[in-house]
């Protein structure tokens, strides 16, 4: 169960709620603080918790089924989703290959050195495979209660 | 013609107070059932004027609006009591308590939910048992909210609701809505605000309001995920002449920084300019509070500084 988990809604950053809320349901897939199987709130939960317009959890949801992270199962809940070494080859680096070109773009604009992008891509690696591995970091990221 | 979901519309609405003073001039508008509509816009804009025409309080010059099929200024009880509005200048009678107000307003609202007006005077922490002139305005505010809610409405109408109050009391507010928003008969609401904030947790669509009229009206969050800040950064002393940012209001010239607001259909729109040699493109997300600046801003700005854009696609 994912119950309590924390979700935060920044208003002010120009990023759509519905988007924000998928960043980070996928950001606590990836480090592995959600597993496959785990319960998501329900709509309304969510939504009264963050004070947001139930559409948008909606919205939400229904992009990460899209997406394969959550499944929907009938009358019971959103789950996360086996997770997916389903993703095809193809389709991996297809992605893969989109965020390095964003990376590799703003690294440039910025005049970073290339050496130094390819280090920092390296320690990230390493520190999500260190999260993954750690079995605490699930009870780190829950939160008690919530910020009503 | 409105779309059969439509359970608010306008159409050609306008309104002129004595003295001349254009309040609403030719104002159309479309709300979808269970939609939460949000309407910005300058003071004196004609947001308060909108939302007295669509609640029937006022009568138009012409065109027409209609709230659940109907026209309130003439609709039968049946139809008005299924729609409710909290006006920016509420006055509850200050002898009675809010207990007193849920018994009697119980009996005019065939919906009315004792269980939910409990619910919330309990998560608003307002007193029931005192009378409504020993409250504070804030609370008084509530509890005039409390009492639009507490009807279930199926059209909710809120001029301004969360004027006056504090954040915590704003945050209980918008959780409150939502409340109205997931109980199961569903609920339309359209407020105006000037809470940019609270407008991008809850509204899904919002309308910009400009002398009378709605100059924009979408969903928020395509517009959000749409617009973006576009700067070109020249290496050079000054931006080359003649130079444009395609699809842009409006540029900005700045030395060798060429800024305007673009909305972005897709990112290879920006490849033409990423490929102009010894130029960076940079591309900053926009909240809503600043595309609103960005929009109501712009007839201030200085001539000079502008080079107006036509508002057509891309030519690439």
């Amino acid at each position: 169960m994912a119950r309590n988990f924390h979700f935060q809604i920044d208003p002010h950053s120009g990023v759509p709620v519905y988007r924000q809320l998928m960043d980070q349901i996928k950001y606590y897939v990836a480090s592995g603080a959600l597993a496959s199987g785990d319960q998501l709130p329900s709509i309304r939960e969510l939504a009264q918790s963050l004070a947001v317009n139930p559409t948008t959890i909606v919205k939400a949801y229904n992009e990460l089924v899209h997406e394969n992270v959550i499944e929907l199962r009938q009358g019971k809940g959103a789950f996360v989703a086996p997770q997916s070494t389903e993703l095809s080859f193809a389709e991996r680096e297809k992605a893969l290959r989109r965020l390095a070109r964003q990376l590799a773009v703003e690294a440039t604009q910025m005049g970073a050195d290339s050496n130094r992008v390819i280090e920092i891509v390296d320690e990230e690696l390493t520190a999500v495979a260190g999260e993954r591995g750690e079995p605490n970091l699930r009870a780190k990221l829950r939160v008690v209660g919530r910020k009503g | 013609m409105p779309t059969s979901s439509a359970v608010i519309s306008a159409r050609n609405l306008s309104k002129t107070f004595r003295g001349g003073v254009v309040a609403v001039s030719g104002l159309d508008l479309e709300v979808p059932a269970g939609s939460v509509y949000g309407l910005i816009g300058r003071n004196g804009a004609g947001k308060t004027t909108t939302l007295r025409l669509l609640m029937g309080l006022l009568r138009p010059d012409s065109g027409e609006a209609r709230v659940l099929g109907a026209d309130l200024w003439q609709a039968p009880r049946e139809i008005r009591q299924r729609v409710g509005y909290v006006s920016q200048s509420q006055r509850l009678p200050g002898w009675m308590t809010l207990d007193e107000l849920c018994r009697s307003n119980a009996c005019f609202y065939g919906r009315w939910d004792e269980a939910l007006a409990h619910r919330l005077a309990r998560r608003w922490e307002l007193s029931r048992k005192r009378p409504i002139a020993h409250l504070s305005g804030g609370e008084q505010r509530q509890a005039a909210i409390l009492l639009a809610l507490a009807a279930q409405p199926e059209v909710l109408f809120l001029d301004e609701p969360a004027a006056g109050l504090d954040p915590i009391a704003r945050r209980a507010l918008l959780a409150g809505l939502v409340d109205c928003l997931t109980q199961e008969s569903g609920c339309t609401i359209m407020f105006s605000t000037h809470h940019i904030g609270d407008l991008e947790r809850i509204g899904d669509r919002i309308g910009m309001m400009d002398r009378g009229r709605i100059v924009k009206s979408l969903r928020l969050d395509e517009w959000l995920d749409r617009v973006r800040r576009v700067q070109v950064v020249f290496n050079t002393d000054t931006v080359p002449h003649g130079f444009t940012i395609p699809a842009a209001r409006r540029i900005r010239i700045e030395g060798p920084v060429a800024t305007a607001v673009v909305e972005l259909a897709n990112e290879d729109q920006l490849t033409p300019l990423r490929s102009i040699p010894g130029a960076r493109v940079n591309v900053f997300p926009m909240n809503l509070e600043e595309i609103f600046i960005e929009w109501f801003e712009q007839t201030e700005e200085p001539a000079s500084s502008l080079q107006p854009q036509p508002e057509i696609a891309f030519v690439s």
